[in-house]
């Protein structure tokens, strides 16, 4: 359905939302507390939209949002009411939205009502009770004081015969991020998996609000180091959008050579992690050289090993001419043959493939309940990919079909993986034989009006982000906020080991390699 | 059979002088005082807050710095010029005493622990890398364990958040005498870009002596590498 039409639908079901279209793709619906459920109970059940994300803003009052898109069509609807002290619990139809509203509940100091998990997840146990670090009363640059005053997290318990425990975390053996997993098991296999993480939250979202847009750039790539450039597009993609901005054929290309070698060298590590959890040595070792190669070229491109500050918004930070060009098409050459060679002596393994298939498998119905994105959910035969369902730059004319599987194991994504590799190598050539001439270092002054709102998306290599950004006084945001894809896909990993041992886990976590950084945020 | 012919037809691919030259590695910012005329054209442009005025001109603290060449366009006197050596870290006082110590006490190993406090992942990445074929730190001696019980050190990237600052502490209790901290990249100083977060501690020199600071955002393998074959008074 399109996006007017949708309009007319929600005016036919109920004449008091008041609904507005902005930027062509982004629907507005101004509802009740009351309301509200039923709306989205309607968009997301009869309209087939999909749940993305929850979050608030304040204005005079407090006003939650609740983000759905169409993914077939590519648009953004956007559902809203205010509150005072309280907000609707979407938890008996949408799952995922427990995340959200704790998120939300934490930061906002607005509790939930008649929801099944209403447990803190920003705030742990040595946070102060009573601070509400993103309202605007709060002021910047002042520290949430140590005071143990946050009750004790309750974990899910186990009871009966043989039952018992394996509490992991939150510093893992090896260079990983922080982040705590309880493991219940009877016997070997496991029969329950919680995560809880944001040991890493340092308030993004907060420091956002007070940098001038011409700088947030550099904040948003250390979002997650590892997707740098994605975060960097998002950014400049928003501020594209609120200025209504259309950057040349060139940047434009210059920009997916970019962002596909960031794929390259994440996937590359990635299966290098998939392959070193099953002993198997060979293949990891020159994977991470082939990675390390990668990270080479970068540095070469732009003196970043992972492309900081190379886009910006409205134009490029980079010098690009035929000598690079002919730097990247060597490396990839050499690379290509290497790589696919050794590929190919991983899938003709038959040890290998004991270990991988039919193992940590996400069911198509779970991943559709809760809505996975990125490679995970490709897996699980769900057909989504922002660069076919929000074409951005030139993927609408490279980016022909999207690669799915559909039996959801390691197997399927470590295929996956390597499809998304090989695919990279095709769009970096399709986009540098786009490029005529030399590209020329460009970062314009941007001048941001107040009172604008928009949406980006952009694929990570993790899965779909979504931005949210509501311009403010001073060149600065007022809001920004990050639908990150790990937020809602590191849920899938409890229902990927449920049932396998508790060996395998470490296999089916580095073939999910979802971001803590970007998580906790 | 494929692996045999892959080797054979590759070589090692290990480099033998780790501490090579690299022309496109970041390096040190550095402000000409003849030129600056204390503008504070770039401290407006740093993100960071590493440079400052004093007396008159803009000096760059090279551990705030995250590396990203914003000021270099800013200055209209082009004062501001960066070098290309990222292996420029200095070990801190604590340091210089315990550096004695290391090499009699370790001879020329150093197991470490790493614990991430914060970051953004990037550094965790560059530690990573040093362990690739390309780099293998472990020829020198330095490994990365799983456990603090048998480590000399800790390696910490990133700012402190409150929600880790225990595990910090419980990781740096359970390390052995005497202890070393290693602090990677800018954030690990003193909190870098994320300095105004509300859920950070002010400063992980509080918590913890710190002996080495590897700055960078991130920084590179070699840079790491450089700093902990520093420490352990093998340059």
């Amino acid at each position: 359905m399109k996006i007017n039409l949708l309009e007319k639908e929600i005016k036919n079901i109920n004449n008091r939302a008041e609904t507005e279209i902005k930027n062509n793709n982004e629907l507005y619906i101004n509802t009740t507390f009351e309301e509200v459920k039923n709306i989205v109970g309607i968009l997301m059940n009869n309209l087939r939209l999909v749940f993305v994300g929850e979050f608030c803003i304040q204005e005079k009052s407090f006003i939650i949002n609740i983000i759905l898109t169409n993914r077939r069509q590519g648009y953004f609807v956007t559902v809203r009411y205010n509150v005072t002290d309280e907000l609707v619990s979407l938890q008996d139809f949408v799952p995922q939205s427990n995340l959200f509203e704790r998120e939300i509940s934490d930061l906002y100091g607005i509790k939930i009502v008649d929801g099944k998990d209403t447990r803190n997840i920003v705030k742990h146990e040595i946070w102060q009770e009573n601070v509400f670090p993103l309202r605007k009363d709060y002021a910047f640059g002042s520290k949430v004081k140590l005071a143990s005053e946050v009750s004790r997290y309750k974990f899910m318990r186990i009871s009966g015969e043989g039952g018992y425990q394996i509490p992991v975390g939150p510093v893992h053996a090896g260079i990983i991020e922080p982040g705590h997993f309880r493991f219940s098991a009877t016997g070997e296999p496991i029969e329950n998996l919680e995560i809880r993480l944001m040991y890493k939250h340092k308030g993004i979202e907060k420091i956002c609000e007070n940098i001038n847009a011409n700088n947030l750039n550099l904040l948003f790539e250390r979002v997650a180091g590892e997707s740098s450039v994605a975060y960097a597009e998002c950014y400049a993609l928003l501020v594209e959008k609120l200025i209504e901005w259309k950057s040349t054929d060139e940047v434009k290309a210059v920009r997916v050579v970019l962002l596909e070698l960031e794929r390259i060298y994440n996937y590359l590590d990635d299966i290098t992690g998939i392959c070193v959890d099953i002993g198997y040595s060979y293949p990891p070792k020159k994977f991470s050289y082939l990675s390390e190669m990668i990270h080479q070229l970068c540095e070469r491109l732009t003196g970043s090993r992972f492309l900081r500050n190379a886009i910006v918004p409205c134009g490029i930070n980079i010098d690009f001419n035929e000598v690079q060009k002919a730097d990247i098409l060597y490396t990839l050459k050499n690379i290509e043959k290497r790589l696919n060679n050794i590929i190919e002596s991983t899938l003709g393994s038959v040890s290998f493939l004991d270990r991988v298939e039919h193992t940590g498998v996400v069911y198509n119905k779970t991943a559709n309940k809760i809505a996975l994105t990125g490679v995970v959910g490709r897996s699980a035969g769900i057909e989504y990919d922002v660069r076919r369902n929000f074409p951005y730059e030139i993927y609408k004319e490279i980016k022909t079909k999207t690669n799915t599987e559909t039996a959801g194991g390691v197997f399927e994504r470590y295929k996956l993986k390597i499809a998304e590799i090989k695919d990279a190598f095709i769009f970096i050539r399709k986009a540098l034989s786009l490029i005529e001439g030399d590209v020329v270092k460009n970062k314009p002054e941007i001048i941001l009006q107040d009172g604008l709102e928009a949406y980006a998306t952009v694929e990570t290599v993790k899965g779909e982000l979504v931005v949210y950004g509501k311009t403010g006084e001073n060149n600065t945001f007022d809001r920004i906020y990050f639908k990150t894809p790990s937020f809602t896909n590191w849920n899938g990993l409890t229902y990927a080991v449920a049932g396998e041992i508790v060996p395998d886990f470490p296999l089916c976590n580095k073939s999910f390699n979802m971001s803590y950084a970007e998580n906790d945020r | 059979m494929r692996m045999i012919l892959d080797r054979i037809k590759y070589g090692k691919e290990t480099k033998k002088d780790i501490l090579f030259d690299n022309p496109d590695s970041y390096g040190k910012v550095n402000i000409d005082s003849d030129k600056c005329n204390g503008c504070t054209k770039c401290v407006n442009e740093c993100v960071a807050g590493a440079i400052e005025i004093k007396d008159h001109k803009a000096v760059v603290d090279y551990k705030k710095c995250i590396y990203c060449r914003n000021c270099i366009g800013a200055c209209d006197k082009l004062a501001i010029k960066m070098e290309h050596d990222c292996k420029f870290c200095d070990i801190e006082q604590a340091g210089n005493e315990l550096k004695k110590k290391i090499y009699k006490k370790f001879k020329r190993s150093l197991i470490l622990r790493s614990v991430d406090t914060g970051s953004c992942n990037a550094c965790m990445l560059e530690l990573a890398a040093t362990q690739n074929t390309y780099y293998d730190i472990s020829r020198f001696g330095v490994k990365f364990a799983a456990s603090p019980r048998h480590s000399d050190g800790i390696v910490v990237t990133g700012p402190v958040t409150i929600n880790m600052r225990e595990a910090l502490i419980k990781t740096y209790d359970a390390i052995s005498e005497p202890k070393l901290v290693i602090a990677v990249g800018a954030c690990s100083f003193d909190g870098g870009i994320f300095k105004d977060g509300y859920a950070n501690v002010e400063d992980l020199n509080q918590i913890m002596p710190v002996d080495l600071y590897i700055p960078g955002c991130p920084p590179s393998p070699q840079a790491i590498i450089y700093g902990l074959l520093k420490i352990m008074d093998r340059i």
